[in-house]
C-alpha cells in the first residue's frame, strides 16, 4: 500500500512538473491585440481578414488575443507580451511613457487611418430636454453621464477635456458619472436610460447609425473639435525588418482591390497613412491638464 | 405593540419590561442609518417611474427566447469549461499556499507552547506575522487581485487563477489552522511532548481526527471558487463572466438568458458534486478498514490530480513562465510602482468618501436583506402551510442563485447607475441567502416558550415576538453580520459595474496607471475588511454572552 501510494504521488508530481517544461517558441508567431473599445465578438470579426492578410504579407502565424481591459493591452505591449497592437491616442501615450528609457526601447507608432488625423467624439442623449451642452450643464446635477472606458481617448479623455474648456467639471457637475467600458455600450446605456447622456467615438456612432442599431430617441447634442486618435503600434525591440514589412503591408492596402477593400471597410478606413509620435503630443497635453496623466 | 397587549386578559402591568433598552437601540440604529440612507442615495420611488419600468420590462422581454445559435453555444460551452478550469486550478494553487501557512500559523503544532522556553516569543511573533499575511491575502477581494494580475501576466485566465489562489489560499489557511486547533489536542500534545517532530505529530496526531473536516471545507471552497471565477471574468480574466459582462452591457437579453442558464446549471452541478463528495467522505470516515479508506483516498486524489493537470492544460497556463526569474522581477517591479501610496489630503478625502459609500451600500443592502429575509422566512419555515412554504422557498432560491453583479446590472436599469443600484443588488441576493438561513433557524427553534405564550392567551404575533424571536435572535444577528462581512467586499466590487464606492475609483485609477492612488484605495479596502472582520467578531461574542 505504502509503495503504491508513493508511486501515485510520483505520477502526480511528474504530471505537474511536465507542465513546467511546456514552453512555446514565440518567435514565429506575431502576437496582435487591440484595445477593447467595442464588444470582443465585434473586434474578432473586424480583425479576422486583416490577420489573414498580415499572415500572407509577413510569412508569420498571426494570433489575435482579445481582451476586455484597455490597460492590460498597454501593459502587455510594454512588457513584450504583444508584438503589435491597435491603440487609441491616449493608450499610445501611456504605452510610450511606460517604455521610454526601458531596455526594449519606446514603442513605435507605425500607421494610422487617414480618418484618425481628424477624429471627433459625439455627445449623445435620449432626453428630449437635453439638446445642447448648455442644457447638459444646467441640468447635470441630477443626471448620470456615461463615458466609455477610463482609458479611452475618444470616449473619455478628449470629451472630458472639451467639457473642461466649456466650463463643465465632469466630477462635480453631474449626479454620477459612469464608465460603460466600450463605445457601443455607451449607446446602449443612453438608449435604455441607464445614463441620461454620454459620449462616444464618432466612427462607432456613424457605424451604429448605418447599421440602424440606434434607438431613434438618441440624438447628438455636441461634437468635439478634431484631434489625432488610433494607430497601430509595435513594441520597441521588434525586428526592424519585420516592422518594415508590417508598415508596408498596411500602407499597401488599396480600396480598389476587392479583398483589401473588405479589410479597409471593417477597419472603417479609406486608407492607412504613416504616423509619428509627435502627432500625439496634443493628447498628452490634454491628458495632463485633465489630470489623467500625473 | 401596546395595542396588541391591551387585548390581553391579564392584570399584570402591560408594559414590555425591556422597552426602554429596545427603544434606545432603535433610536441609535436610526441615528446611524440616516446618513447611510443619504450616502446610499436611497430613493425607492425611482423604481416606479414609468420610464424605468419600461426599460426593465423591455430588457426582460428580450430574455425570451434564449440565444441558441450554434456559434454562440460553442462559445458558451468553451467559456463554461474555462470557468470550471479556472476554479479548479485556482483551488489547487490555494491549497499549495494554504498548507504551509496553516502549519506555521496553527497553535496546535507549536512546540514552544508546550511550556516556557527560549523560543516562545520568537514563535509567537512568527505566528503573528503569518496570520497577518493570511489576513492581507484574504482581505483584498479576489477581483482586485485579478485586476492587478491581468496587468502583470497579461491577458486571459492566468490572472484569475492566481487571484483565486491568493485569496482562497488566505481563507483556506485561516480555516485549516482553526480546524487543526479545534480538534482533540491530546494525541498531538502527547506526541510533541514525547519528542516527535512537527510533521510526524501532524500526520499521526492531528490529521486522523481532522482530515474529514479539512477535505470537506476544501471541497466547499471549490464550489465557492466556481462562483467567484464567474465574477472575475468581469475584469477580463476569461470564462463565463467575461461573456456575461458583455451581454449585460449591450443589454442583449437573449444572450444573457443563455449565459445565466448555463451559469445556474454549473452552480447546481458544483453544488451536487461537492455535496456528494462530502457525503462520501462522511460515510467512509467512520471506522472503515484502513485499506478501504486508502483506496478511496487514492482514487479521489488521482481524479483530483488529473482534474488539476487538465485544468492547467486547458487554460494553457505555463507554470514555468510564472515561476521564472523574469516573472518574479516583473511582479517585483510592478508592486514597487505601488509605493509610496498617495497620502495627500485631497486624495485621502476622496478615498474616505468612497469608503463611506461602500460601507453605506453594504450596510443598507444587508439591512434590507435581513428585513426581507425575515418576512420571507416566516412562510418559508412552514408557518402558513406547505404551499406557502414551497412557493417562498422557490423565490428565495431564485433570488440567491443569480449573482450580485447580475442583479446590479438589472438594478442599474431600474434605478439608474449609482450606489442605490448596488444597495438593491446586495439586498435582493442576500435576501435569498438570509431568508433560507432564517427559515432554518425558525424550524430548529424549540416551540416550548411560544406554545406556553399561546396557551396562556397571547396572540400569535406577540407569541412570536416574545417566544420565538428571543431564542433565535442571536443566531439571526450572527448570520446577518456574517453576510455583512461578505457584502462589504462585494460592495467594493460592485463599483466595477458602475455602482459607486471604492470599486469604481479603483477601476478608474488602475486604468489610468495611477498606481500610487490605487494603492491607497487597496489599503482602504484592506482596512475596511479587517475592521468589519473584528467588529463583527466582537458583536457576535457580545451576543453570545
Amino acid at each position: 500500500m505504502k509503495l503504491s501510494r508513493r508511486s501515485a504521488f510520483k505520477v502526480l508530481l511528474i504530471c505537474v512538473f511536465s507542465q513546467l517544461s511546456v514552453q512555446v517558441l514565440a518567435s514565429d508567431v506575431l502576437r496582435v491585440s487591440a484595445i477593447p473599445d467595442e464588444a470582443p465578438t465585434e473586434l474578432q470579426r473586424k480583425f479576422t481578414p486583416l490577420g489573414k492578410y498580415l499572415e500572407q504579407q509577413t510569412g508569420m502565424r498571426v494570433s489575435f488575443v482579445p481582451v476586455s481591459d484597455y490597460a492590460a493591452v498597454v501593459e502587455a505591449l510594454a512588457t513584450g507580451k504583444l508584438d503589435l497592437a491597435w491603440l487609441g491616442g491616449f493608450t499610445f501615450v501611456q504605452a510610450r511613457i511606460r517604455t521610454v528609457g526601458s531596455a526594449a526601447g519606446a514603442v513605435i507608432p507605425l500607421v494610422q487611418r487617414e480618418e484618425d488625423a481628424r477624429f471627433t467624439s459625439k455627445f449623445i442623449s435620449a432626453d428630449p430636454s437635453i439638446m445642447t451642452l448648455a442644457d447638459l450643464k444646467a441640468k447635470g446635477k441630477n443626471k448620470v453621464f456615461s463615458f466609455g472606458s477610463p482609458s479611452s481617448t475618444s470616449g473619455h479623455l478628449m470629451p472630458r477635456y472639451y467639457m473642461m474648456q466649456q466650463g463643465i467639471d465632469a466630477d462635480k457637475d453631474f449626479k454620477n458619472i459612469a464608465f460603460s467600458g466600450t463605445h457601443d455600450a455607451t449607446v446602449a446605456f443612453v438608449a435604455s436610460g441607464k445614463a441620461d447622456a454620454g459620449v462616444l467615438n464618432a466612427s462607432v456612432w456613424e457605424k451604429l447609425k448605418e447599421e440602424k442599431k440606434v434607438d431613434p430617441a438618441v440624438h447628438v447634442i455636441a461634437t468635439t473639435p478634431p484631434y489625432f486618435d488610433y494607430n497601430w503600434t509595435v513594441r520597441g525591440d521588434l525586428n526592424p525588418a519585420l516592422v518594415k514589412k508590417i508598415t508596408e503591408a498596411f500602407l499597401k492596402l488599396d480600396s480598389k482591390n476587392p479583398q483589401q477593400a473588405e479589410i479597409l471597410g471593417l477597419q472603417r478606413a479609406t486608407r492607412f497613412i504613416p504616423t509619428k509620435k509627435e502627432n500625439y503630443d496634443g493628447i498628452e497635453q490634454a491628458a495632463r491638464s485633465a489630470g489623467l496623466l500625473k | 405593540m401596546n395595542a396588541t397587549f391591551a387585548a390581553l386578559p391579564l392584570s399584570v402591568p402591560l408594559r414590555d419590561p425591556a422597552a426602554r433598552g429596545r427603544a434606545a437601540w432603535v433610536l441609535a440604529g436610526l441615528v446611524i442609518l440616516w446618513p447611510l440612507l443619504s450616502i446610499g442615495e436611497f430613493h425607492p420611488w425611482v423604481l416606479f417611474e414609468a420610464r424605468n419600468l419600461k426599460v426593465v420590462a423591455y430588457f426582460l422581454a428580450g430574455f425570451l427566447p434564449p440565444e441558441s445559435s450554434p456559434d454562440f453555444l460553442r462559445e458558451l460551452a468553451q467559456a463554461t469549461l474555462q470557468t470550471l478550469a479556472i476554479a479548479t486550478a485556482g483551488i489547487a494553487l490555494a491549497f499549495l499556499i494554504a498548507v504551509p501557512l496553516a502549519l506555521l500559523a496553527t497553535q496546535a503544532l507549536s512546540v514552544s507552547r508546550l511550556g516556557p522556553g527560549p523560543g516562545q516569543p520568537r514563535a509567537r511573533w512568527l505566528r503573528r506575522a503569518v496570520r497577518g499575511l493570511m489576513m492581507i491575502l484574504r482581505g483584498i477581494p479576489e477581483l482586485v487581485w485579478a485586476l492587478v494580475f491581468v496587468r502583470v501576466f497579461g491577458l486571459g485566465p492566468t490572472a484569475g487563477v492566481l487571484a483565486l489562489g491568493l485569496t482562497y489560499g488566505g481563507m483556506l489557511a485561516k480555516v485549516y489552522a482553526e480546524i487543526l486547533e479545534s480538534g482533540d489536542q491530546r494525541p498531538v500534545r502527547t506526541l510533541l511532548e514525547a519528542g516527535s517532530g512537527r510533521l510526524a505529530a501532524l500526520c499521526y496526531g492531528l490529521l486522523p481526527g481532522s482530515a474529514q473536516d479539512l477535505t470537506s471545507y476544501t471541497v466547499y471552497r471549490w464550489e465557492c471558487a466556481v462562483r467567484a471565477s464567474v465574477v472575475m471574468g468581469f475584469v477580463g480574466a476569461g470564462g463565463l463572466g467575461q461573456l456575461m459582462d458583455q451581454s449585460m452591457k449591450m443589454l442583449n437579453g437573449g444572450e444573457a438568458a443563455s449565459i445565466l442558464i448555463s451559469f445556474l446549471l454549473l452552480v447546481l452541478l458544483a453544488d451536487a458534486l461537492s455535496s456528494w463528495l462530502r457525503r462520501l467522505l462522511a460515510n467512509t470516515g467512520t471506522g472503515n478498514s484502513v485499506a478501504g479508506v486508502s483506496a478511496l483516498a487514492l482514487t479521489l486524489a488521482g481524479a483530483l490530480g488529473l482534474a488539476v493537470v487538465l485544468s492547467f492544460h486547458l487554460l494553457e497556463i505555463r507554470l514555468g513562465d510564472l515561476l521564472s526569474w523574469d516573472a518574479a522581477q516583473q511582479i517585483a517591479d510592478f508592486f514597487v510602482g505601488f509605493f509610496p501610496p498617495d497620502l495627500s489630503l485631497a486624495w485621502l478625502h476622496k478615498v474616505a468618501q468612497g469608503a463611506l459609500e461602500t460601507i453605506a451600500i453594504s450596510a443598507l443592502g444587508t439591512l434590507l436583506a435581513a428585513a426581507g429575509g425575515l418576512l420571507l422566512a416566516l412562510p418559508a419555515s412552514g408557518r402558513y402551510g406547505r404551499i406557502a412554504a414551497a412557493a417562498t422557498r422557490f423565490v428565495l432560491n431564485a433570488l440567491r442563485s443569480v449573482p450580485e453583479l447580475v442583479w446590479a446590472t438589472l438594478m442599474a436599469l431600474a434605478a439608474g447607475l449609482g450606489p442605490f443600484a448596488g444597495v438593491l443588488a446586495l439586498a435582493v441576493h442576500t435576501c435569498g441567502v438570509l431568508g433560507r438561513l432564517f427559515a432554518e433557524s425558525f424550524q430548529n427553534a424549540s416551540a416550548a416558550s411560544r406554545n406556553a405564550l399561546i396557551e396562556s392567551g397571547s396572540p400569535p404575533f406577540a407569541a412570536f415576538c416574545y417566544g420565538t424571536l428571543p431564542e433565535v435572535l442571536p443566531q439571526l444577528v450572527a448570520y446577518t453580520l456574517y453576510r455583512w462581512e461578505m457584502n462589504i467586499r462585494m460592495a467594493a466590487i460592485l463599483g466595477f459595474v458602475g455602482a459607486g464606492g471604492l470599486g469604481q475609483l479603483l477601476y478608474v485609477e488602475l486604468s489610468l496607471f495611477h498606481y500610487a492612488q490605487a494603492s491607497t484605495l487597496i489599503a482602504a479596502m484592506l482596512l475596511l475588511s479587517i475592521a468589519v472582520d473584528s467588529a463583527s467578531a466582537k458583536l457576535r461574542s457580545m451576543m453570545n454572552r
